[in-house]
Protein backbone atom coordinates (compact mmCIF):
# COMPACT_ATOMS: atom_id res chain seq x y z
CA UNK A 1 0.00 0.00 0.00
CA UNK A 2 2.46 2.29 0.93
CA UNK A 3 4.28 1.58 -2.07
CA UNK A 4 1.25 2.47 -4.22
CA UNK A 5 1.34 5.26 -2.48
CA UNK A 6 4.88 6.28 -2.71
CA UNK A 7 4.08 5.57 -6.55
CA UNK A 8 1.88 8.15 -7.00
CA UNK A 9 4.48 10.64 -5.70
CA UNK A 10 2.66 11.32 -2.05
CA UNK A 11 4.17 11.32 0.69
CA UNK A 12 3.89 8.76 3.58
CA UNK A 13 2.14 11.45 6.01
CA UNK A 14 -0.64 11.15 3.53
CA UNK A 15 -0.78 7.88 4.63
CA UNK A 16 -0.22 8.26 8.14
CA UNK A 17 -2.70 10.49 7.97
CA UNK A 18 -5.21 8.58 6.30
CA UNK A 19 -4.42 6.19 8.58
CA UNK A 20 -5.20 8.07 11.70
CA UNK A 21 -8.30 9.99 10.09
CA UNK A 22 -10.07 6.70 9.66
CA UNK A 23 -8.77 5.00 12.98
CA UNK A 24 -10.33 7.97 14.71
CA UNK A 25 -13.21 7.75 13.19
CA UNK A 26 -13.62 3.66 13.54
CA UNK A 27 -13.18 4.39 17.37
CA UNK A 28 -15.98 7.22 17.21
CA UNK A 29 -18.28 4.40 15.42
CA UNK A 30 -17.11 2.12 17.63
CA UNK A 31 -16.85 -0.35 14.95
CA UNK A 32 -14.16 -3.41 15.34
CA UNK A 33 -11.15 -2.33 14.22
CA UNK A 34 -8.95 -4.39 12.57
CA UNK A 35 -5.66 -1.94 12.30
CA UNK A 36 -3.80 -3.05 9.18
CA UNK A 37 -1.24 0.20 8.70
CA UNK A 38 0.92 0.05 6.80
CA UNK A 39 3.65 0.92 8.98
CA UNK A 40 7.57 0.38 7.68
CA UNK A 41 9.07 1.24 11.16
CA UNK A 42 10.30 -1.39 13.09
CA UNK A 43 7.77 -4.28 12.50
CA UNK A 44 7.44 -5.70 15.93
CA UNK A 45 4.92 -8.20 16.84
CA UNK A 46 4.24 -8.55 20.19
CA UNK A 47 2.88 -11.61 21.99
CA UNK A 48 1.13 -11.59 25.32
CA UNK A 49 0.17 -14.41 26.76
CA UNK A 50 -2.18 -14.84 29.63
CA UNK A 51 -1.35 -15.43 33.15
CA UNK A 52 -1.91 -19.23 32.93
CA UNK A 53 0.58 -19.76 30.19
CA UNK A 54 3.86 -21.66 31.48
CA UNK A 55 6.88 -22.34 30.23
CA UNK A 56 5.32 -25.78 28.65
CA UNK A 57 2.91 -23.73 27.29
CA UNK A 58 4.86 -21.52 25.57
CA UNK A 59 7.11 -24.35 24.19
CA UNK A 60 3.20 -25.87 22.72
CA UNK A 61 3.53 -22.22 21.40
CA UNK A 62 6.72 -22.92 19.92
CA UNK A 63 5.73 -23.99 16.93
CA UNK A 64 4.59 -20.70 15.63
CA UNK A 65 5.08 -22.03 11.90
CA UNK A 66 5.41 -19.46 9.51
CA UNK A 67 5.22 -21.49 6.27
CA UNK A 68 5.38 -19.43 3.54
CA UNK A 69 8.40 -17.10 4.81
CA UNK A 70 11.68 -18.85 6.07
CA UNK A 71 12.25 -16.88 9.09
CA UNK A 72 11.99 -17.97 12.20
CA UNK A 73 11.73 -15.71 14.78
CA UNK A 74 13.10 -16.68 18.35
CA UNK A 75 11.35 -15.54 20.92
CA UNK A 76 13.02 -13.14 23.50
CA UNK A 77 10.54 -14.00 26.40
CA UNK A 78 10.08 -11.58 29.36
CA UNK A 79 8.17 -11.96 32.09
CA UNK A 80 6.76 -8.87 32.98
CA UNK A 81 5.38 -8.64 37.27
CA UNK A 82 2.33 -9.90 36.30
CA UNK A 83 3.52 -13.23 34.73
CA UNK A 84 2.59 -12.65 31.55
CA UNK A 85 4.86 -14.19 29.37
CA UNK A 86 5.58 -11.67 26.21
CA UNK A 87 7.01 -12.52 23.09
CA UNK A 88 7.92 -10.12 20.23
CA UNK A 89 7.94 -11.12 17.18
CA UNK A 90 11.10 -10.04 14.72
CA UNK A 91 10.41 -7.98 11.91
CA UNK A 92 9.49 -9.11 8.20
CA UNK A 93 6.91 -10.96 9.04
CA UNK A 94 4.81 -12.99 6.56
CA UNK A 95 1.56 -14.40 6.76
CA UNK A 96 -0.23 -16.89 7.29
CA UNK A 97 1.00 -16.83 11.48
CA UNK A 98 -0.30 -19.98 13.36
CA UNK A 99 -0.83 -18.65 16.70
CA UNK A 100 -1.61 -20.99 19.50
CA UNK A 101 -4.73 -20.72 21.25
CA UNK A 102 -5.66 -17.80 24.29
CA UNK A 103 -3.23 -16.11 23.40
CA UNK A 104 -3.69 -12.18 23.23
CA UNK A 105 -1.68 -10.15 20.65
CA UNK A 106 -0.95 -6.78 21.20
CA UNK A 107 0.85 -5.22 18.05
CA UNK A 108 3.14 -2.17 17.87
CA UNK A 109 0.64 0.22 18.32
CA UNK A 110 -1.35 -0.91 20.98
CA UNK A 111 -4.00 -2.89 18.95
CA UNK A 112 -4.91 -6.35 20.88
CA UNK A 113 -6.06 -9.57 19.28
CA UNK A 114 -7.00 -12.59 21.63
CA UNK A 115 -6.95 -15.64 20.02
CA UNK A 116 -9.48 -18.14 20.33
CA UNK A 117 -9.55 -21.88 21.78
CA UNK A 118 -11.21 -22.60 18.71
CA UNK A 119 -9.78 -21.98 15.21
CA UNK A 120 -10.03 -17.91 13.75
CA UNK A 121 -8.17 -15.65 12.53
CA UNK A 122 -7.66 -12.62 14.75
CA UNK A 123 -6.31 -9.84 12.47
CA UNK A 124 -2.95 -9.38 12.37
CA UNK A 125 -1.57 -6.29 11.34
CA UNK A 126 1.48 -6.19 9.14
CA UNK A 127 4.83 -5.34 10.79
CA UNK A 128 3.99 -2.24 13.16
CA UNK A 129 5.98 -0.16 14.95
CA UNK A 130 7.03 -1.23 18.35
CA UNK A 131 5.11 -0.56 21.48
CA UNK A 132 5.84 -0.74 24.73
CA UNK A 133 4.82 -4.13 26.21
CA UNK A 134 3.02 -3.08 29.08
CA UNK A 135 -0.23 -5.19 30.10
CA UNK A 136 -3.25 -3.73 31.26
CA UNK A 137 -3.81 -4.70 34.60
CA UNK A 138 -7.32 -6.69 33.04
CA UNK A 139 -5.65 -8.23 30.75
CA UNK A 140 -5.36 -11.27 32.66
CA UNK A 141 -8.59 -12.65 32.02
CA UNK A 142 -7.80 -15.54 29.86
CA UNK A 143 -11.38 -16.71 30.05
CA UNK A 144 -12.76 -15.86 26.34
CA UNK A 145 -15.69 -14.26 27.30
CA UNK A 146 -18.32 -12.67 24.95
CA UNK A 147 -18.65 -9.26 27.08
CA UNK A 148 -19.96 -7.02 24.57
CA UNK A 149 -22.43 -9.38 22.64
CA UNK A 150 -23.75 -10.63 25.66
CA UNK A 151 -24.70 -7.57 26.70
CA UNK A 152 -26.74 -6.87 22.96
CA UNK A 153 -30.15 -7.96 23.60
CA UNK A 154 -31.60 -10.82 22.46
CA UNK A 155 -32.31 -11.25 18.77
CA UNK A 156 -34.43 -13.73 18.58
CA UNK A 157 -36.22 -12.98 15.44
CA UNK A 158 -33.66 -11.97 14.16
CA UNK A 159 -30.74 -14.63 13.40
CA UNK A 160 -27.66 -13.59 11.89
CA UNK A 161 -25.34 -16.62 10.69
CA UNK A 162 -23.39 -13.39 9.02
CA UNK A 163 -20.08 -13.61 8.05
CA UNK A 164 -16.85 -11.02 8.77
CA UNK A 165 -16.83 -9.53 5.11
CA UNK A 166 -13.30 -8.21 6.62
CA UNK A 167 -11.95 -8.81 9.52
CA UNK A 168 -11.87 -5.10 11.59
CA UNK A 169 -15.48 -5.35 11.50
CA UNK A 170 -17.85 -6.97 13.78
CA UNK A 171 -20.91 -9.11 13.12
CA UNK A 172 -23.51 -9.78 15.86
CA UNK A 173 -24.02 -12.93 16.49
CA UNK A 174 -27.06 -14.38 18.00
CA UNK A 175 -25.94 -17.33 19.44
CA UNK A 176 -23.17 -17.95 22.09
CA UNK A 177 -22.25 -21.29 21.98
CA UNK A 178 -19.19 -22.21 24.06
CA UNK A 179 -18.41 -19.11 25.48
CA UNK A 180 -20.66 -17.84 28.56
CA UNK A 181 -17.91 -18.63 31.51
CA UNK A 182 -18.02 -15.90 33.64
CA UNK A 183 -20.31 -13.48 31.25
CA UNK A 184 -21.57 -11.97 34.31
CA UNK A 185 -18.35 -10.89 35.97
CA UNK A 186 -16.96 -10.06 32.90
CA UNK A 187 -20.02 -7.77 32.47
CA UNK A 188 -19.66 -5.65 35.12
CA UNK A 189 -16.27 -5.01 33.63
CA UNK A 190 -18.07 -3.93 30.14
CA UNK A 191 -18.75 -0.36 31.70
CA UNK A 192 -15.39 0.37 32.68
CA UNK A 193 -14.06 -0.87 29.24
CA UNK A 194 -15.97 1.57 27.68
CA UNK A 195 -15.05 4.09 29.95
CA UNK A 196 -11.60 3.52 29.69
CA UNK A 197 -9.12 3.52 26.64
CA UNK A 198 -9.10 2.29 23.26
CA UNK A 199 -6.98 -0.80 23.86
CA UNK A 200 -9.82 -1.83 26.45
CA UNK A 201 -12.18 -1.37 23.93
CA UNK A 202 -10.49 -2.90 21.30
CA UNK A 203 -9.99 -6.00 23.43
CA UNK A 204 -13.21 -6.72 24.17
CA UNK A 205 -14.14 -6.24 20.61
CA UNK A 206 -11.70 -8.48 19.86
CA UNK A 207 -13.22 -11.06 22.15
CA UNK A 208 -16.70 -10.82 20.28
CA UNK A 209 -14.96 -10.76 17.17
CA UNK A 210 -13.64 -14.25 17.97
CA UNK A 211 -16.34 -15.26 18.57
CA UNK A 212 -18.06 -15.10 15.63
CA UNK A 213 -14.76 -15.67 13.58
CA UNK A 214 -15.21 -19.18 15.13
CA UNK A 215 -18.66 -19.24 13.67
CA UNK A 216 -17.64 -17.60 10.76
CA UNK A 217 -15.05 -19.71 10.09
CA UNK A 218 -17.78 -22.21 9.00
CA UNK A 219 -19.36 -20.05 7.01
CA UNK A 220 -18.71 -18.55 3.70
CA UNK A 221 -15.37 -16.99 2.96
CA UNK A 222 -13.98 -14.11 3.66
CA UNK A 223 -13.15 -11.64 1.74
CA UNK A 224 -9.76 -11.16 2.37
CA UNK A 225 -8.76 -14.43 2.31
CA UNK A 226 -9.17 -17.88 1.53
CA UNK A 227 -10.32 -20.61 3.84
CA UNK A 228 -8.52 -20.74 6.72
CA UNK A 229 -6.59 -24.11 6.98
CA UNK A 230 -7.83 -26.50 10.03
CA UNK A 231 -4.97 -26.62 11.71
CA UNK A 232 -4.71 -27.39 15.47
CA UNK A 233 -4.17 -23.96 16.68
CA UNK A 234 -4.62 -21.22 15.06
CA UNK A 235 -3.82 -19.59 11.33
CA UNK A 236 -3.78 -16.40 10.26
CA UNK A 237 -4.23 -16.48 6.84
CA UNK A 238 -3.15 -13.71 4.84
CA UNK A 239 -1.61 -12.43 1.77
CA UNK A 240 0.15 -9.07 1.81
CA UNK A 241 -1.58 -8.27 -0.99
CA UNK A 242 -4.79 -9.12 0.34
CA UNK A 243 -4.12 -6.45 3.27
CA UNK A 244 -3.62 -4.14 0.93
CA UNK A 245 -6.73 -4.51 -0.87
CA UNK A 246 -8.42 -4.20 2.47
CA UNK A 247 -7.05 -0.78 3.28
CA UNK A 248 -8.73 -0.13 -0.39
CA UNK A 249 -12.08 -0.95 0.19
CA UNK A 250 -12.43 1.13 2.88
CA UNK A 251 -12.66 4.00 0.18
CA UNK A 252 -12.99 3.02 -3.25
CA UNK A 253 -15.57 0.72 -3.04
CA UNK A 254 -17.98 3.36 -1.22
CA UNK A 255 -21.08 3.46 -3.25
CA UNK A 256 -22.79 6.87 -2.66
CA UNK A 257 -26.03 4.61 -2.26
CA UNK A 258 -24.95 2.85 0.56
CA UNK A 259 -24.15 5.81 3.05
CA UNK A 260 -26.10 5.02 5.93
CA UNK A 261 -26.22 8.34 7.31
CA UNK A 262 -28.46 9.47 4.21
CA UNK A 263 -31.24 7.48 4.79
CA UNK A 264 -32.77 7.19 8.10
CA UNK A 265 -35.95 4.51 7.86
CA UNK A 266 -38.60 4.21 10.34
CA UNK A 267 -38.57 0.68 12.09
CA UNK A 268 -41.42 -1.28 13.28
CA UNK A 269 -41.34 -2.78 16.80
CA UNK A 270 -40.02 -5.64 15.82
CA UNK A 271 -36.04 -6.55 16.14
CA UNK A 272 -34.49 -6.33 13.34
CA UNK A 273 -37.22 -5.14 10.75
CA UNK A 274 -35.81 -3.44 7.99
CA UNK A 275 -38.24 -0.95 5.89
CA UNK A 276 -36.95 -3.93 3.61
CA UNK A 277 -39.14 -2.15 0.73
CA UNK A 278 -37.68 1.10 1.53
CA UNK A 279 -34.44 -0.12 1.36
CA UNK A 280 -35.11 -2.12 -1.93
CA UNK A 281 -35.82 0.56 -3.78
CA UNK A 282 -32.74 2.16 -2.79
CA UNK A 283 -31.21 -0.35 -4.73
CA UNK A 284 -33.46 -0.64 -7.47
CA UNK A 285 -33.45 3.47 -7.72
CA UNK A 286 -29.74 3.55 -8.91
CA UNK A 287 -27.72 6.18 -8.02
CA UNK A 288 -28.93 9.20 -9.32
CA UNK A 289 -32.38 10.02 -8.19
CA UNK A 290 -34.09 11.14 -11.12
CA UNK A 291 -37.36 11.79 -9.05
CA UNK A 292 -36.97 15.54 -8.95
CA UNK A 293 -37.16 15.72 -11.95
CA UNK A 294 -40.26 13.59 -12.30
CA UNK A 295 -41.89 15.01 -9.28
CA UNK A 296 -41.48 18.20 -10.95
CA UNK A 297 -43.01 17.31 -13.88
CA UNK A 298 -45.84 15.61 -12.74
CA UNK A 299 -46.55 18.98 -10.14
CA UNK A 300 -47.14 20.53 -13.62
CA UNK A 301 -50.08 18.02 -14.67
CA UNK A 302 -51.21 18.55 -11.31
CA UNK A 303 -51.81 22.11 -11.63
CA UNK A 304 -53.30 21.45 -14.97
CA UNK A 305 -55.72 18.75 -13.48
CA UNK A 306 -56.34 21.39 -10.64
CA UNK A 307 -57.79 23.58 -12.86
CA UNK A 308 -60.61 20.72 -14.18
CA UNK A 309 -63.87 20.50 -12.75
CA UNK A 310 -63.61 17.70 -10.22
CA UNK A 311 -66.89 15.36 -10.43
CA UNK A 312 -66.76 14.15 -7.06
CA UNK A 313 -63.94 15.47 -4.65
CA UNK A 314 -65.67 15.11 -0.86
CA UNK A 315 -62.06 15.19 0.35
CA UNK A 316 -61.51 18.99 1.21
CA UNK A 317 -57.66 19.32 0.78
CA UNK A 318 -57.22 17.01 3.52
CA UNK A 319 -59.73 19.05 6.51
CA UNK A 320 -62.06 16.28 6.54
CA UNK A 321 -59.52 13.57 6.47
CA UNK A 322 -58.41 12.44 9.61
CA UNK A 323 -54.89 11.80 11.04
CA UNK A 324 -53.25 8.89 11.15
CA UNK A 325 -54.06 7.37 14.55
CA UNK A 326 -51.18 5.31 14.74
CA UNK A 327 -48.22 7.37 13.11
CA UNK A 328 -44.57 5.63 12.69
CA UNK A 329 -44.22 3.56 15.40
CA UNK A 330 -40.71 4.41 16.42
CA UNK A 331 -38.02 6.02 14.80
CA UNK A 332 -35.57 4.09 15.86
CA UNK A 333 -32.54 4.92 14.90
CA UNK A 334 -30.97 0.66 14.27
CA UNK A 335 -30.63 0.50 11.04
CA UNK A 336 -29.63 -1.46 7.79
CA UNK A 337 -27.99 -0.70 4.49
CA UNK A 338 -27.09 -3.65 2.43
CA UNK A 339 -28.31 -5.39 -0.85
CA UNK A 340 -30.73 -7.97 -1.07
CA UNK A 341 -30.43 -11.57 -2.45
CA UNK A 342 -34.14 -12.68 -1.64
CA UNK A 343 -36.76 -10.75 0.24
CA UNK A 344 -40.31 -12.89 0.43
CA UNK A 345 -43.57 -12.06 2.05
CA UNK A 346 -46.36 -14.56 2.84
CA UNK A 347 -49.29 -12.33 4.15
CA UNK A 348 -47.66 -10.82 7.19
CA UNK A 349 -44.73 -12.75 7.38
CA UNK A 350 -41.27 -11.73 5.93
CA UNK A 351 -37.88 -13.52 5.38
CA UNK A 352 -34.83 -11.44 4.27
CA UNK A 353 -32.18 -12.98 3.15
CA UNK A 354 -29.89 -9.94 2.92
CA UNK A 355 -25.82 -9.75 1.91
CA UNK A 356 -23.29 -6.88 2.02
CA UNK A 357 -24.56 -4.85 4.32
CA UNK A 358 -23.92 -2.43 7.22
CA UNK A 359 -25.87 -2.01 9.62
CA UNK A 360 -25.95 0.59 12.86
CA UNK A 361 -27.76 -1.70 15.86
CA UNK A 362 -27.62 -0.58 19.15
CA UNK A 363 -25.55 2.18 19.34
CA UNK A 364 -23.06 0.28 17.34
CA UNK A 365 -21.84 -0.73 13.81
CA UNK A 366 -22.07 -3.91 12.21
CA UNK A 367 -21.05 -5.00 8.79
CA UNK A 368 -22.23 -8.57 7.17
CA UNK A 369 -21.59 -10.47 4.27
CA UNK A 370 -24.81 -12.58 4.28
CA UNK A 371 -27.54 -11.50 6.59
CA UNK A 372 -30.82 -13.74 7.06
CA UNK A 373 -33.80 -12.92 9.34
CA UNK A 374 -37.51 -12.93 9.79
CA UNK A 375 -40.07 -10.64 10.89
CA UNK A 376 -43.73 -10.07 11.08
CA UNK A 377 -45.56 -7.10 9.85
CA UNK B 1 -80.16 -10.44 6.37
CA UNK B 2 -82.04 -13.64 5.73
CA UNK B 3 -85.68 -13.47 6.28
CA UNK B 4 -86.43 -16.77 5.55
CA UNK B 5 -87.18 -19.46 8.20
CA UNK B 6 -86.58 -19.72 11.59
CA UNK B 7 -82.78 -20.00 11.63
CA UNK B 8 -81.09 -16.60 10.17
CA UNK B 9 -78.21 -17.14 8.01
CA UNK B 10 -75.36 -15.30 9.23
CA UNK B 11 -73.74 -13.44 5.68
CA UNK B 12 -70.00 -12.51 6.43
CA UNK B 13 -68.19 -10.30 4.63
CA UNK B 14 -64.68 -11.36 3.87
CA UNK B 15 -63.65 -8.71 1.61
CA UNK B 16 -64.63 -5.62 -0.16
CA UNK B 17 -62.80 -3.76 -2.97
CA UNK B 18 -62.87 -0.49 -3.55
CA UNK B 19 -60.80 1.69 -6.12
CA UNK B 20 -60.34 5.60 -6.27
CA UNK B 21 -58.80 8.05 -7.91
CA UNK B 22 -56.17 10.83 -7.07
CA UNK B 23 -56.62 13.12 -9.82
CA UNK B 24 -52.78 13.35 -9.99
CA UNK B 25 -49.80 11.41 -11.56
CA UNK B 26 -48.37 10.05 -8.93
CA UNK B 27 -44.35 9.46 -8.81
CA UNK B 28 -44.27 5.68 -7.67
CA UNK B 29 -40.62 6.21 -6.80
CA UNK B 30 -40.81 8.65 -4.41
CA UNK B 31 -43.82 6.93 -2.74
CA UNK B 32 -41.39 4.14 -2.29
CA UNK B 33 -38.93 5.96 -0.92
CA UNK B 34 -40.82 8.03 1.34
CA UNK B 35 -43.86 6.15 2.51
CA UNK B 36 -44.46 3.94 5.41
CA UNK B 37 -44.94 0.30 4.90
CA UNK B 38 -44.73 -0.15 0.96
CA UNK B 39 -43.61 -2.65 -1.08
CA UNK B 40 -42.43 -1.45 -4.52
CA UNK B 41 -43.33 -3.88 -7.73
CA UNK B 42 -41.61 -1.79 -10.55
CA UNK B 43 -41.78 -5.09 -12.64
CA UNK B 44 -45.48 -4.27 -12.05
CA UNK B 45 -45.29 -0.73 -12.31
CA UNK B 46 -46.98 -0.15 -9.08
CA UNK B 47 -46.61 0.41 -5.29
CA UNK B 48 -48.77 -1.85 -2.09
CA UNK B 49 -48.95 0.01 0.61
CA UNK B 50 -50.66 -1.79 3.51
CA UNK B 51 -52.46 -0.09 6.29
CA UNK B 52 -52.90 -1.54 9.81
CA UNK B 53 -55.92 -0.15 10.91
CA UNK B 54 -58.22 -0.85 8.81
CA UNK B 55 -56.62 -3.57 6.81
CA UNK B 56 -56.27 -2.60 4.02
CA UNK B 57 -53.03 -3.39 1.05
CA UNK B 58 -53.90 -0.97 -1.84
CA UNK B 59 -52.25 -1.10 -5.06
CA UNK B 60 -51.03 2.45 -6.05
CA UNK B 61 -50.67 3.07 -9.84
CA UNK B 62 -48.67 6.15 -11.26
CA UNK B 63 -51.79 7.49 -12.97
CA UNK B 64 -53.24 7.91 -9.88
CA UNK B 65 -55.51 5.13 -9.64
CA UNK B 66 -56.00 3.48 -6.39
CA UNK B 67 -57.58 -0.11 -5.75
CA UNK B 68 -57.97 -1.09 -1.97
CA UNK B 69 -58.35 -4.26 -0.84
CA UNK B 70 -58.83 -6.14 2.31
CA UNK B 71 -61.49 -4.01 4.22
CA UNK B 72 -64.61 -5.95 5.98
CA UNK B 73 -67.22 -3.63 5.18
CA UNK B 74 -68.09 -0.67 2.85
CA UNK B 75 -67.53 2.01 5.25
CA UNK B 76 -64.03 0.59 6.48
CA UNK B 77 -63.43 0.88 2.86
CA UNK B 78 -63.55 3.75 2.36
CA UNK B 79 -61.82 5.02 5.64
CA UNK B 80 -59.32 3.13 4.86
CA UNK B 81 -59.24 4.99 1.46
CA UNK B 82 -59.20 8.53 2.73
CA UNK B 83 -56.76 7.51 5.38
CA UNK B 84 -54.32 6.43 2.04
CA UNK B 85 -55.25 9.13 0.16
CA UNK B 86 -54.08 11.07 3.42
CA UNK B 87 -50.70 9.32 3.38
CA UNK B 88 -50.03 9.99 -0.10
CA UNK B 89 -51.05 14.03 0.94
CA UNK B 90 -48.43 13.70 3.56
CA UNK B 91 -45.69 12.50 1.13
CA UNK B 92 -46.74 15.85 -0.90
CA UNK B 93 -48.88 15.08 -3.69
CA UNK B 94 -51.47 16.98 -4.79
CA UNK B 95 -54.22 14.32 -4.28
CA UNK B 96 -58.02 14.72 -4.34
CA UNK B 97 -60.09 11.87 -3.39
CA UNK B 98 -62.28 11.68 -6.06
CA UNK B 99 -64.56 8.65 -7.99
CA UNK B 100 -64.35 6.12 -4.57
CA UNK B 101 -66.32 3.47 -6.00
CA UNK B 102 -66.55 0.11 -4.45
CA UNK B 103 -66.11 -2.59 -6.82
CA UNK B 104 -66.81 -5.82 -5.56
CA UNK B 105 -67.77 -7.70 -1.80
CA UNK B 106 -66.91 -11.20 -0.88
CA UNK B 107 -68.94 -13.08 2.11
CA UNK B 108 -69.59 -16.20 2.58
CA UNK B 109 -72.41 -18.17 4.14
CA UNK B 110 -73.05 -21.12 5.32
CA UNK B 111 -76.30 -23.80 5.09
CA UNK B 112 -77.48 -25.44 8.08
CA UNK B 113 -77.93 -28.45 5.28
CA UNK B 114 -75.94 -30.50 2.86
CA UNK B 115 -76.89 -29.91 -0.87
CA UNK B 116 -77.02 -32.04 -3.45
CA UNK B 117 -75.02 -30.10 -6.34
CA UNK B 118 -76.00 -32.14 -9.77
CA UNK B 119 -80.03 -31.77 -8.48
CA UNK B 120 -79.84 -28.23 -7.81
CA UNK B 121 -77.86 -27.77 -11.40
CA UNK B 122 -80.41 -29.97 -13.38
CA UNK B 123 -83.13 -27.99 -11.80
CA UNK B 124 -81.62 -24.49 -12.48
CA UNK B 125 -80.03 -25.42 -15.98
CA UNK B 126 -79.29 -22.60 -17.48
CA UNK B 127 -78.07 -20.15 -14.39
CA UNK B 128 -75.96 -22.69 -12.36
CA UNK B 129 -73.07 -24.34 -14.14
CA UNK B 130 -71.20 -27.33 -12.43
CA UNK B 131 -68.12 -29.22 -13.49
CA UNK B 132 -66.89 -31.27 -10.61
CA UNK B 133 -63.52 -31.88 -12.51
CA UNK B 134 -62.61 -28.07 -12.56
CA UNK B 135 -63.94 -26.81 -9.69
CA UNK B 136 -65.78 -28.68 -6.87
CA UNK B 137 -68.66 -25.84 -5.92
CA UNK B 138 -72.09 -25.19 -8.59
CA UNK B 139 -71.43 -21.56 -10.11
CA UNK B 140 -74.79 -19.46 -9.80
CA UNK B 141 -74.85 -16.23 -11.53
CA UNK B 142 -77.82 -14.21 -10.63
CA UNK B 143 -77.78 -11.61 -14.07
CA UNK B 144 -80.44 -8.94 -12.61
CA UNK B 145 -78.28 -7.94 -9.32
CA UNK B 146 -74.70 -9.15 -11.34
CA UNK B 147 -73.90 -11.52 -7.94
CA UNK B 148 -72.09 -15.47 -8.54
CA UNK B 149 -72.75 -17.50 -5.94
CA UNK B 150 -70.47 -20.83 -5.43
CA UNK B 151 -72.43 -24.04 -3.77
CA UNK B 152 -69.93 -26.44 -1.77
CA UNK B 153 -71.91 -29.50 -1.14
CA UNK B 154 -71.06 -29.06 2.27
CA UNK B 155 -73.73 -26.03 2.18
CA UNK B 156 -71.00 -23.12 2.48
CA UNK B 157 -71.74 -20.85 -0.06
CA UNK B 158 -69.19 -17.85 -1.13
CA UNK B 159 -71.06 -14.78 -2.91
CA UNK B 160 -69.55 -12.07 -4.52
CA UNK B 161 -71.20 -8.89 -6.01
CA UNK B 162 -70.98 -5.55 -6.73
CA UNK B 163 -72.03 -4.08 -3.31
CA UNK B 164 -73.45 -5.76 0.25
CA UNK B 165 -76.42 -5.29 -0.57
CA UNK B 166 -76.25 -7.12 -3.80
CA UNK B 167 -74.73 -9.93 -1.76
CA UNK B 168 -77.90 -9.89 1.01
CA UNK B 169 -80.10 -10.61 -2.12
CA UNK B 170 -78.21 -12.87 -4.02
CA UNK B 171 -78.44 -15.11 -0.71
CA UNK B 172 -81.94 -14.50 -0.31
CA UNK B 173 -82.85 -15.46 -3.82
CA UNK B 174 -81.09 -18.37 -3.82
CA UNK B 175 -82.19 -20.39 -0.20
CA UNK B 176 -84.98 -21.45 -1.44
CA UNK B 177 -83.97 -22.98 -4.43
CA UNK B 178 -81.23 -24.80 -2.54
CA UNK B 179 -83.54 -25.76 0.46
CA UNK B 180 -85.16 -27.65 -2.60
CA UNK B 181 -82.16 -29.69 -3.28
CA UNK B 182 -80.95 -30.17 0.37
CA UNK B 183 -79.76 -33.60 0.92
CA UNK B 184 -80.86 -35.72 3.25
CA UNK B 185 -79.70 -37.31 5.88
CA UNK B 186 -77.25 -39.27 4.63
CA UNK B 187 -74.62 -36.41 4.14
Amino acid sequence: MRELFLDEGLEDCVLDDLRHLWETKMMESKAMDDFRKNNSDSPNFVLQLPPNYSRNDAEHAAPVVIPASQNIHSFPVQNNSETLATFSLPAGLSYPVQIPAGVTLQTATGQLYKTVTERIEPPVPPPASSQPTERLPREPSPVPVPTLVDSLPPLDSFSLPSQESSLPQQDPMPEYPQFEIGSEEVLTDTPQFKSSDIDDILKVVIEEEREKAARARNLAHAKFYDQPQSVLGLDLDYNYNALSDIVQLDGAADNSDLEEEDVSLEENDFLGMINAEALKALQEGGVSSDGNSSSSSSDSEEAEELDQVEDEDPLNSGDDVFEQDIPDLFDSENIIVCQYDKIHRSKNRWKFHLKDGVMSYGGRDYVFSKAIGEAEW
Amino acid sequence: MDSNNDDTLDIIITNVVATFRTRCHLNLRTIALEGTNVIYKPEVGKVLMKLRKPKITASIWSSGKIICTGATSEEEAKQGARRLARCLQKIGFKVRFSAFKVVNVLAVCSMPFAIHLVDFTKKNRPIASYEPELHPAATYRIKTIKATIQVFSTGSLTVTGPNVQNVATAVEQVYPLLFECKKPLCK
